[in-house]
């Protein structure tokens, strides 16, 4: 059996406790009723052999009458998955009695249960504490823990005609990622592994085969896993042994293998010249959370800080920090910040505390913000405060100004990249380039710059076990990588570099 | 080249009533007589310090830049179409289809050494309202290097109200061929000369995209974009300027109006006047054509059946018709072609309008070419 933090967990539709949930839904069809007695066959358990698929989430417990049938129908397939080394996590609803049912799991040999706010309990086996994306009490968070309300990675069906995409305001098409998620996660919840419940969207236009393999990269390439969640129709298909199906399969496990032989870079830090503050809590939440998805789709690189935490000082690699909060720092952050703009530093933030008797002017006619230099360095203010999530994150680009990325692509069309580094070592360390594409066709002509001088990276992909050299060229200022085609994901290492 | 104390207003107005005046004579006798001017086309196989050296034997030819630019107000309208991301397969934007920034700088400074007291970079990039220094980042370009070209360089997004307190507006001499006239940015009012430094292109609309039809992106979208108000401008621009494709849509009620809203709606119909409407409404005293490196097939690599092409030259001249024609004979086509012949397929002919508007002549004829024959220089785009 794996350890609990490296579980790489699947849901796993069985019982009779998810044929009743989901008839009660009314969204019981006969592919579900195929996939769900598939799935509760112990031969089943076949398709996760030498996978990196190494834990099934089945259903335990929801309080309903079904609850005991539930636990008799799975004895044969929780013996077979002992056997195949897998661990299996109960999830209980909130409707069940939580200490009935984690009892119950243990006595079966679950190795751990997740629920919904468990807090004030004690069970005798791991709980994994799942929460709604916007509401996640992060000081109760677990080794592991889970969230709900995800998105499906990819273009966003609400702006799709047929298989076009629909540019968003920008002109930038929209794509959905579960991205900015996993950065905020990582720095509340450090050393935590966080799990995105989400399914495929049941229509299939965009549930494209490749889409699944993106659902993992999108997670793993910003810190967190995704429980895998096969639509019914594919995993009926699977249960007969569909050769199109298991092509589909195979991908998603190679993009899982992939990230499992590249498990240091889980230990990388975002980069960014930008550090972002908010106690992304209560009233900041929608705010600052938005930010920081607007921001990644624009491919603004940033580092991610929790308000109550030491502030960033300033660095050659940190220009500006974006104080989200109406709520205004306290006396030491106020001299931290201070000190950060008087040096040269850049504040952004909804009000000016500066000192006093700083004349305030005007950068752009196009920037509703009013600066004041302070120091070497300036605080702009917004001058109506924040408000619209997409006009911070845009402006906020603007103030740190693009000389400050820190990489960019050309032609990204549906693309999208995360800068990391690792910071370990006392020497300049690794520095990582992960690019993923959203789109429903492989990116074509896509060009990675970066703002260092690079002679060359390796160039990572699930498809190979062992990376390519690919030769930079040099810009003036930076390097660019010209990418082969991309379909999903692929990743840029270099070393000895200072980004 | 000599010129007369003239402010810049008056200049404007001037060229204005001149031109209509031009309008009361007989269409035939327009297009024989309309204004001529020498143009230089230079040789020039790559970019690098010899753009520099180039431009600079081209405008002695074309009779000096110090008696233009001495002492004034320089605006440059570049040619930086589409998103800053977009490449034609790998390939930097200035080597396709934008302007390159070598081209640009070098520009700069020739303007900078004949005297100009102010050079501002103009440009109306695609969908935003954000500093034009922050689009050319975003190219990879050095905004940097321009400035420290010569002395004052300034820049301005006119893709919206700018600067300026209010929209400046142009009427174009006679009544105007789709608006009787435009609202722009100040900047394009605020000048004492106006250069339009461009690329060497076909256009899937407009058949070429040269000098004049580089004019089209001084239309600023929150009056001209797919999204402007009913009434009155919008603050920032969104889209593109498909209204005057489609003329799906008419500006806000503030700007000038529409000549006739019954005449069609084709795009080949509409892109021509619009651009020759705005060259002769905001006169162009000094066309740079980039034609070192380019692209065929179309204006950007949005564009189906385009490549990457290096015609290796460099054309300017003083009147902008005359210019653009020379262009259009070395990319290898007729420059007294209209509708139904190449490039002008699907389109009416941008030279011929402008022509007819008294802007300049199309009749090779009448051009004196320096430097490079056109004979010589000849680079077929269609067979590139």
């Amino acid at each position: 059996m794996s350890t609990i933090r490296n579980w790489l967990p699947m849901k796993w539709p069985c019982g009779p406790l998810e044929m009743a949930r989901r008839t009660k839904s009314g969204s019981m069809n006969s592919e579900g009723k195929q996939a769900i007695e598939a799935c509760g066959q112990a031969s089943a358990l076949e398709l996760l052999e030498g996978t990196p698929v190494n834990c099934l989430v089945v259903p335990w417990a929801e309080g309903r009458p079904e609850d005991s049938a539930q636990r008799q129908a799975l004895q044969p397939l929780l013996e077979a998955g002992r056997r195949l080394g897998i661990s299996f996590v109960g999830k209980v609803g909130s409707t069940a009695d939580a200490a009935s049912a984690a009892a119950s799991a243990r006595a079966a040999g679950f190795a751990a249960v997740m629920m919904e706010d468990p807090s004030g309990q004690s069970f005798d086996l791991p709980v994994i504490p799942q929460f709604s994306r916007d509401k996640v009490a992060w000081e109760k968070t677990s080794t592991i823990f889970s969230s709900s309300g995800n998105v499906w990675p990819g273009m966003n069906l609400e702006t799709m005609h047929g298989d076009t995409a629909v540019a968003g305001p920008t002109g930038i098409p929209w794509v959905n990622s579960n991205a900015w998620f996993g950065l905020l996660a990582a720095e509340l919840a450090p050393g935590k592994t966080l799990w995105l419940d989400f399914d495929p969207p049941a229509t299939s236009t965009s549930a494209r085969p490749a889409g699944y393999a993106l659902a993992v990269a999108d997670s793993r390439a910003y810190g967190s896993r995704w429980i895998i969640s096969l639509d019914d129709k594919l995993l009926a298909a699977l249960s007969k042994g569909n050769p199109q199906a298991k092509q589909v399969w195979k991908n998603i496990c190679a993009m899982h293998a992939f990230f499992e032989r590249h498990r240091e870079w889980e230990a990388f830090q975002s980069l960014g010249a930008l550090a972002v503050v908010s106690d992304f809590r209560g009233e900041n939440a929608y705010l600052s959370g938005e930010v920081l998805n607007l921001l990644n789709r624009r491919g603004v690189q940033f580092r991610v800080i929790e308000r109550a935490r030491t502030l960033p000082a300033l660095t050659p690699g940190l220009k500006a920090i974006l104080w989200l909060d109406k709520q205004a720092p306290t006396a030491d952050q106020h001299s931290q910040l201070l000190d950060f703009t008087q040096q040269g530093g850049l504040l952004i933030a909804p009000d000016y505390w500066g000192p006093a008797g700083v004349a305030p002017t005007k950068k752009d006619p196009s920037l509703a913000y009013t600066m004041y230099n302070v120091g070497k360095g300036q605080i702009e203010v917004a001058e109506a405060g924040f408000q619209d999530p997409y006009q911070v994150a845009v402006d906020t680009h603007l103030l740190l100004s693009r000389r400050n990325d820190l990489v960019r692509l050309y032609n990204p069309e549906t693309a999208n990249c995360h800068c990391s580094g690792d910071f370990t070592s006392p020497q300049k360390g690794k520095r990582l380039v992960q690019v993923l594409n959203y789109g429903s066709d492989p990116a074509s002509s896509v060009t990675v710059w970066l703002n260092a001088r690079a002679a060359s990276a390796r160039l990572w992909g699930p498809e190979a076990k062992d990376a390519r050299t690919l030769q930079g060229l040099a810009a003036s200022p930076g390097t660019e990588f010209n990418l082969p085609p991309l379909s999903v994901y692929c990743a840029l290492e270099f070393e000895g570099i200072n980004l | 080249m000599t010129t007369t104390a003239c402010s810049r207003r008056k200049f404007v107005g001037s060229m204005g009533a001149a031109a209509g005046a031009w309008l009361a004579r007989p269409a035939m006798f327009l297009a024989r007589s309309a204004p001529a001017a020498r143009v230089a086309v230079g040789a020039c196989r790559e970019y690098g310090p010899q753009v520099l050296e180039t431009l600079r034997t081209m405008f002695e030819q074309i009779g000096g830049l110090q008696g233009l630019v001495r002492g004034k107000t320089v605006a440059v309208k570049l040619n930086l179409t589409g998103d800053a991301t977009d490449r034609l397969g790998y390939l930097p934007a200035g080597l396709t289809h934008w302007v390159h920034p070598e081209v640009v700088g070098a520009t700069v400074q020739l303007l900078g050494e004949a005297g100009a007291r102010r050079i501002r970079l103009l440009e109306s990039p695609m969908g935003t309202a954000e500093p034009l220094e922050e689009f050319m980042l975003q190219a990879n370009w050095e905004p940097r290097d321009f400035a420290s070209a010569a002395p004052r360089v300034e820049f301005e997004n006119t893709n919206y109200l700018g600067y300026g307190r209010k929209y400046a507006r142009f009427w174009v001499p006679g009544g105007g061929l789709r608006f009787k006239g435009y609202d722009l940015n100040h900047s394009y009012e605020d000048c004492d000369v106006f250069v339009s430094l461009a690329k060497l292109k076909e256009h899937v609309t407009a058949g070429v995209t040269l000098s004049m039809k580089n004019c089209f992106g001084i239309t600023p979208c929150t009056i001209y974009g797919d999204d402007s108000p009913v009434d009155e401008p919008s603050l920032t621009p969104r889209g593109g300027r498909g209204p005057f494709h489609e003329m799906n849509r008419l500006p806000p009620k503030s700007a000038p109006p529409v000549v006739s809203v019954n005449a069609p709606k084709d795009p080949g119909y509409s892109v021509p006047r619009v651009v020759a409407d705005l060259v002769a409404a905001r006169p162009i005293h000094l066309a740079i054509i980039d034609g070192i490196h380019s692209m065929a097939g179309g204006e950007g690599p949005w564009c189906d059946h385009v490549r990457h092409v290096r015609p290796g030259l460099l054309v300017a001249g003083t009147n902008c018709v005359a210019a653009d024609a020379v262009c259009v004979a070395l990319m290898g086509f007729d420059p007294m072609a209209d509708r139904g012949t190449p490039p002008f397929e699907t389109c009416d002919s941008t030279l011929r309008l402008a022509e007819q508007l008294g802007v300049g002549t199309r009749d090779l004829s009448r051009i004196e070419v320096a430097g490079v024959p056109i004979a010589k220089a000849r680079f077929n785009f269609r067979q590139a």
